[in-house]
């Protein structure tokens, strides 16, 4: 017997609440239906605590969004709001726009890309994700971070990758100033391959951007009262 | 002619004042350590109860039901925390604590019908086994927070701060992070962890609310949302955190304990916790939600009389961290030359940050974890909540309430001035309210 598979849901949000919104994808995710969002308005917290979805939103976002989620597809095509895909476990965000501050904060995995500028502490306490910025990043960006690579393409602000624990950031334009802990590191072959790799889907060229490489010094993962002058 | 020797000791330099001077210049920084503040402070010792005579009957101490239910989270959740009884165990870390330690306070909480709590090192599976309530912790570090988990919590909680060091962060020195510890927390392993003082992705009040609905949005609204502050600015933090949409205040006063912070943290910040839940209780009424969105009062509470009193004063629950060690057998004399090589003595240990706890409690070594079985561990401290429940209620009984929440300010008098003005009730013996 034949069966009609419906190709996307259309929601519009104009006259939904947020839970509303929320309830429906979770229906849908269920269902592995793709969804494309009406008139989001910025709103925060759209889908959220998701797994399993592709989600396309008309229009800009307020905070969280995509936050705690897993296994999931969400395309942007307007601006977002602070801590978009916040606790990402898996899956790809990826914003048509601008993002605000904390973009990724936390995020476990998978992959978040800001096609435009991202705020202040971009990839704060990242902790395995890829946060790609195709534009500037802010003051105190990867700040904390854990593990996962960020690659911003543009300028970053002061105090990049302060107290960092592991992890790697790749800055594609001027470096205002590195945080505690944080140092250059010499670009390798691998690593270019690994930019050409992942900037490719984006058609995008590494080799366009004088990036450098932002490692953890290690000088601080023991608490010394000698290196006091650092932090 | 021979003058007798009279050996004085400087208030100013006491023999403690001294050491802590020879020991930073030693150290050239401040003190580390585990455990709470040692100062004294105005506790709930300092009042005491007007229970019945002829003016009020009591209930019969071994008849009568006195009940101890207790229900939090009741403000916006589907599924709030029915406990049964007031006293919940405090969020206290895996990797802080031993896998022993975080299993028996599950199972004890359990056997006793109450929740406990996870800490900053993330949800420990068997810990979820072990407890049938238990309350996530949402920290500023994220060690270990994940959809996944937060889909299997009782509650949430969010950490604003701790009583032992509002306004900072903790460090769980590198010893204490083993392979299993930094997984958890996604670090290298070996490293100094800092717990940070502010959360990732939300700074002020505003953006707390936000943040609340997030965490609401993928439980479904489901279960209750609770945040725990440390007890400096309490009446306004207090009004805050409802305006952000808590279901339910946890706050810590200065007597609370910690796995490690500085020193300065535990003796100089924060206020106790006897007037800071006086004023939590009088924010709650200011704003009209007293009632609506639960008190649960934290910070060196030890004793059914220290519940009871709390209960009076108008939290709806206690939570017990340091506590609940001790029953399990923190400080206690055994195993003496460990606590030698630590440079102390039972009873004066808060050695908790090097991770060689002497009794396997705040330690990840294998061995010494060893010294800690779970079983009589989940036994010393089952029996201690039900000490204090039975003790809490033979109080409630004697004040003539059937409920233990029935207990009220009237059932309680001061025996210091400095309790009476914190805690604004009468001077015992007199109609005088020291500050009013």
């Amino acid at each position: 017997m034949h069966q009609t598979v419906p190709q996307q849901t259309l929601i519009d949000c104009a006259n939904l609440t947020t839970r509303e919104i929320n309830q429906k994808l979770k229906a849908l995710a269920s269902e592995s239906i793709p969804t494309k969002l009406l008139n989001p308005a910025g709103r925060h917290n759209l889908a959220v605590g998701i797994t399993q979805i592709a989600i396309s939103i008309a229009g800009p976002v307020g905070y969280y969004c995509g936050g705690l989620s897993d296994n999931i597809n969400i395309e942007v095509f307007g601006d977002c709001g602070w801590s978009v895909g916040e606790n990402l476990m898996s899956g790809n965000i990826t914003i048509h726009g601008n993002a605000s501050a904390n973009a990724a904060a936390s995020a476990h995995g998978g992959k978040i890309c800001i096609l435009g500028n991202a705020g202040s502490r971009a990839g704060i306490s990242l902790k395995g994700a890829t946060l790609i910025v195709t534009g500037n990043v802010g003051y105190s960006s990867a700040f904390m971070m854990q593990q996962g690579c960020m690659i911003v393409c543009g300028n970053a602000g002061a105090n990049l990758a302060d107290s960092i624990y592991e992890g790697t950031i790749f800055v594609g334009g001027e470096i205002n100033s590195l945080g505690a802990d944080a140092k250059l590191e010499p670009m390798s072959d691998a690593d270019w391959q690994f930019l050409e790799h992942e900037l490719a889907a984006l058609n995008i060229s590494a080799k366009d951007y004088n990036f450098k490489k932002v490692i953890c010094a290690k000088q601080l993962y023991h608490f010394k009262a000698k290196d006091w002058a650092n932090y | 002619m021979d003058s007798k020797q009279v050996l004085k000791t400087s208030s100013t330099y006491t023999p403690e004042a001294i050491a802590a001077i020879q020991e930073r210049a030693e150290l050239g920084r401040y003190m580390i350590r585990g455990y709470g503040a040692l100062r004294n402070v105005p506790r709930f010792d300092d009042l005491v109860f007007l229970t019945t005579s002829l003016t009020r009957l009591p209930l019969e101490g071994y008849r009568e039901k006195c009940t101890t239910k207790t229900f939090i989270g009741t403000r916006h959740a589907k599924r709030p925390m029915e406990l049964k009884i007031p006293i919940t165990v405090a969020g206290m870390s895996f990797g802080a604590l031993s896998y022993n330690a975080k299993v028996a306070l599950g199972r004890a909480a359990t056997l006793l019908g109450t929740s406990t709590t996870t800490g900053d090192g993330g949800m420990l599976p068997a810990e979820r086994e072990a407890s049938s309530k238990l309350v996530y912790q949402c920290l500023p570090s994220r060690y270990g927070f994940n959809p996944t988990d937060l889909k299997k919590a009782d509650a949430i909680e969010i950490v604003v701060g701790q009583g032992a060091k509002p306004g900072g962060g903790g460090l769980l020195l590198g010893q204490k992070v083993n392979k299993v510890v930094a997984g958890m927390r996604t670090l290298p392993e070996g490293v100094d962890q800092r717990s940070p003082c502010r959360h990732p992705d939300w700074i002020g009040p505003d953006d707390l609310k936000i943040k609340i609905e997030e965490l609401r949005e993928a439980t479904d609204w489901e279960i209750p949302i609770y945040v725990k502050m440390g007890a400096t600015r309490v009446k306004d933090d207090v009004k805050l955190a409802v305006k952000a949409g808590a279901d339910a205040i946890v706050l810590d006063g200065m007597e609370g304990g910690t796995a490690a912070t500085q020193s300065i943290f535990q003796e100089h910040a924060g206020i106790p916790t006897l007037p800071a839940l006086v004023q939590a209780v009088e924010a709650l009424q200011e704003i009209g939600v007293y009632g609506e969105v639960q008190l649960i009062i934290s910070g060196g509470i030890r004793s059914g009389p220290d519940v009871a009193k709390a209960l009076a004063l108008g939290a709806d629950a206690v939570s017990l961290g340091t506590a609940t060690l001790i029953a399990m057998g923190c400080n206690k004399p055994v195993y003496i030359e460990d606590y030698h090589k630590l440079g102390t003595e039972p009873y004066h240990c808060h050695h908790c940050h090097t991770g060689m706890c002497p009794v396997g409690i705040t330690t990840q070594d294998a061995e010494l974890m060893q010294r800690l079985p779970i079983d009589e561990a989940t036994t010393y401290v089952a029996n201690y909540l039900q000490s204090l429940v039975m003790e809490v209620q033979s109080l409630a009984r004697a004040c003539g309430k059937s409920d233990v929440h029935n207990l009220e300010r009237e059932d309680l008098v001061a025996l210091t001035l400095e309790a009476s003005a914190m805690a604004k009730l009468p001077l015992a013996g007199t109609d005088f309210i020291v500050g009013q």
